[in-house]
């Protein structure tokens, strides 16, 4: 099992009826598990309930309501879903999930592997006093989050399954135990002190908080989450987690057998006993952890209460960013035990560094026939290549408009920033402020900025791709599906609101978009386009379904086909829009641009955009049925 | 050569849609099929659909040590430790470059995928010789085939490349204690086109026999 289906193994043996959670890399697939085994047994589906919330404060926020009535319920987020989360999180911790019991799988990424920044959201767990265990293995994620839950219901806290992508997304052997059914209903029962952190019952709830707190560490000594390998070396390490991983191997390599380690299962709170017993015969400690010092911090901190003389090491050799390695964490060690790396090791850095720079980057770019890689040319073309022009980008797969080699982004910050910087921006500047959207994003926090704008009228041009899909994380079968079912439009919601300049536009017509973001960027005040078409991966896979399905049924389709003749190496397809359909191959001796049929998925816009009319559209089957993307 | 006890270390490299992940799987529950004791690696989610450079680590040990300090314990594996290494488009080969060594077996598939920056000519593809320069100065034990090419011939379409690569790997023996009948058995239950499947990895077999063996 990856360590992300174990984790929903490890709910539904503790009985979880209740999940919200809102997509994000590394937590997205443990929603779709759900789903599937939802799907798939339906004694599941009847007690348990798995929604995807429009963003992470309403997940929190509804988990714990299912938990006051009774029941477990489980929160994933990625790390800086907890952010977003954290308002409606520290309340809930304050309060209690009791009589339920509810935790969060917080899956953190250091390396930053599919993520927009980098962040130790570990210290959230002193400030909200969340108690946080770390998994390393998949059969820990499975075993752990049963025990979260029954920590979660005897103590009354809100318990955090913390993860890294490097941990969800490993796999390895799990034992099973039987499932549990969860709870078909519970009851809410009215207590006020509880419930309502207001003066007076803020600062009683906060002095429980510490209570319950601190009857949990008492219990750590009998919980088997924490473990040490003993030995006699007198340098010992402290670690937790995947980094635990790493130094067992690392120290393998060096062919160090006896250096004593306190692997941490709980790292908030700690058992002060444990770690003094630990420490006070050494001369020296390691603490091995990844991101900012945070086990470091109060393994000094026990050092000085205790007035032991020993050294505590960490971030004065770890890098405080980035993810480790077995081979980092080897390097490292060799230094401070002083013993020499292996030969193979430093060879292979050697190598690998001697060649490094020939190898051409291949980042992560926008699928072939992407509707909003259309729109980042149409863009590029209103505004002579962003001249005089500041694009405030966002989250979503639009994330990569900063990539070259259309390089359509100036800035991102977070869900929802970009609106929110170009409502000050515009303010402050003379430049023209564009910014970009994405519709589960402007579902997530984009309405609030775009009231904002409204209200004041921002000289702000916001693009609103309207793909129909949460697309970045996976195309969740999230409350965007349920939205659109309803009749409910983002057109509608702007004219609403009162947007004073509207237009909906097809990013597949990418001469007249390009008009209209002229004409927008001519406009003073605040200007709205809703870009409308659906993900080109998902209208594509329909429209195959459908042409499968019609020629089962012997019939014929219209086939479009388009080629290129006649190229004139311009590079406005390659560069503008850069389309990875299109390959640049030599033909006869001389260099052309190619459209690569199995990945074109036909969208025309390279037809379209080519000043040569080197692109040729050419219809098979004319008189045949004639399939389109559909209108969604 | 190879000890029970030893860790084995597979690495695959290649790009979208070329099914790095699904192959991890397939080795992985063929593993567990051949009874390994142990099975630890990782893969990379999220950019498969978005032509990204893919990577996996595959990592299993016939049977644990008593002392767990010798064990299995990290998904990843450490540099230079890579006991095979397959390479789906030959400029991925050198992008995970830092886990090969002289004991490392390189089986490539040597039709190249370039990316967006190469087509709009702001950046250079290596020549492939060089690319086979590179590895040979690793160990001798570099087989390189066009599969692409291969795949399309035989079954219409580069849907197989994977299992054809796992295929042309396996005469390395660097994916020791799993044997070819493991493998059919995961394809059968788990794989979609079994029947094409499996001759793609009977094919690949075949065409690792010819190269690796002579």
């Amino acid at each position: 099992m990856l360590g992300n289906e174990a984790i929903v193994r490890g709910c539904l043996e503790a009985g979880v009826s209740y999940v919200s959670q809102y997509p994000g890399t590394p937590t997205s697939d443990i929603g779709e598990y759900f789903h599937q085994i939802i799907r798939g047994n339906p004694e599941i589906g009847e007690y348990l309930v798995h929604q995807w919330a429009v963003n992470e404060a309403v997940a929190t926020s509804s988990c714990a309501g299912a938990a006051w009535t009774g029941c477990r319920s489980f929160n994933p987020m990625k790390h800086v879903g907890l952010n977003v989360a954290s308002d409606a999180l520290s309340v809930i911790a304050l309060n209690g999930p009791n009589p339920g019991g509810m935790v969060i799988g917080v899956g953190s990424d250091p390396g930053s592997l599919g993520s927009h920044q980098e962040q130790n959201e570990r210290f959230y767990a002193w400030m909200l006093h969340l108690p946080t265990i770390e998994p390393h293995t998949p059969q820990e994620c499975k075993d752990w989050t049963k025990l979260a839950f029954e920590l979660s219901e005897e103590y009354d806290l809100v318990i955090n399954l913390r993860t890294s992508t490097r941990s969800a997304h490993s796999r390895g052997y799990v034992n099973l135990d039987p499932l549990k059914k969860g709870k078909i209903k519970g009851e809410f029962i009215r207590n006020i002190p509880k419930f309502n952190s207001l003066p007076p019952h803020a600062i009683n709830n906060h002095i429980r908080l510490y209570e319950r707190i601190e009857r949990l560490r008492s219990a750590i000594p009998g919980l088997n989450l924490n473990k040490v390998y003993d030995g006699d070396n007198k340098i010992g390490i402290i670690t937790s987690g995947m980094p635990f991983g790493y130094t067992m191997e690392a120290l393998n390599q060096l062919n160090l057998y006896n250096v004593p380690i306190l692997k941490l299962g709980m790292i908030y709170p700690l058992d002060y006993k444990e770690i003094t017993d630990f420490i006070q015969n050494l001369d020296k400690v390691i603490v091995i952890e990844e991101l900012e010092p945070f086990l470091e911090t109060k393994v000094s901190e026990i050092a000085h209460f205790n007035r032991f003389s020993l050294e505590v090491l960490g971030s004065k050799y770890f890098p405080k960013s980035n993810e480790f390695s077995t081979g980092l964490v080897a390097d490292k060690l060799a230094t401070i035990y002083g013993v020499s790396p292996k030969k193979t090791m430093q060879d292979a850095i050697k190598s690998f560094n001697s060649y490094k720079k020939i190898i051409p980057s291949r980042f992560p770019t926008f699928c072939a026939g992407c509707p909003e890689r259309a729109t980042l040319y149409s863009i590029l073309k209103a505004t002579n290549q962003l001249e005089n022009t500041v694009v405030c980008g966002d989250i979503g797969c639009y994330v990569m408009s900063f990539f070259p080699p259309q390089q359509c982004s100036d800035l991102i910050i977070c869900m929802s920033g970009g609106l929110s910087a170009a409502i000050g921006m515009s303010t402050k500047t003379e430049q023209k402020v564009l910014a970009m959207i994405g519709d589960s994003t402007f579902f997530h926090t984009g309405l609030s900025p775009l009231a904002e704008a409204i209200g004041y009228d921002s000289n702000v041009l916001l693009i609103i791709f309207d793909n129909s899909w949460t697309a970045m994380t996976g195309h969740q079968n999230d409350v965007l599906r349920y939205l659109i079912n309803k009749d409910f439009s983002i057109e509608k919601v702007c004219r609403a609101l009162g947007v004073p300049w509207l237009r909906v536009e097809d990013s597949y017509d990418p001469k007249k978009l390009t008009r209209t973001i002229k004409e927008a960027l001519d406009t003073k005040g605040l200007k709205v386009i809703i870009v409308k078409r659906e993900c080109g991966l998902q209208a594509h896979r329909h429209r195959m379904d459908q042409i499968r399905y019609i020629r089962n049924q012997g019939r014929k389709v219209q086939e479009v086909i388009y080629q290129i003749t006649g190229c004139q190496m311009c590079h406005e397809c390659s560069r503008i829009l850069s389309c990875p359909a299109i390959r640049r191959v030599e033909v006869e001796g001389y260099e052309t641009m190619q459209i690569d049929e199995d990945r074109c998925i036909k969208c025309g816009v390279c037809y379209h955009i080519c000043p040569n009319g080197a692109i040729h559209k050419s219809t098979i089957n004319l008189l045949e049925e004639e399939v389109p993307f559909r209108n969604v | 050569m190879f000890r029970e006890t030893d860790i084995i270390n597979v690495v695959i490299a290649g790009t979208a849609g070329q099914g790095v992940i699904t192959l991890k799987r397939l080795i992985e529950f063929a593993s567990q099929k051949a009874g390994i004791e142990r099975n630890f690696g990782s893969e990379m989610h999220g950019l498969a659909q978005r032509e990204g450079a893919i990577s996996s680590h595959i990592r299993y040990q016939k049977k644990v040590f008593e002392n767990e300090r010798k064990n299995l314990q990290s998904p990843l594996i450490c540099y230079g430790d890579a006991d095979l290494y397959i390479c789906l488009e030959p400029v991925e080969s050198l992008r995970r470059g830092i886990f090969a060594s002289n004991k490392t077996s390189f089986v490539l598939n040597n039709r190249t995928i370039p990316g967006v920056m190469i087509t709009a000519d702001l950046e250079v593809y290596p020549p492939l010789n060089k690319i086979l320069e590179i590895l040979n100065s690793y160990s001798k034990k570099v087989y390189s085939i066009n599969a692409t090419e291969l795949c399309l011939k035989q079954f219409q379409t580069n849907q197989q490349l994977n299992i054809f690569m796992l295929g042309f790997a396996l005469p390395t023996g660097k994916l020791p204690f799993i044997e070819i009948e493991h493998y059919e058995e995961v394809i059968k239950e788990w794989l979609r086109d079994a029947d094409l499947n499996i001759k793609a990895l009977r094919l690949g077999y075949q065409e690792g026999k010819k190269i690796i063996l002579s």
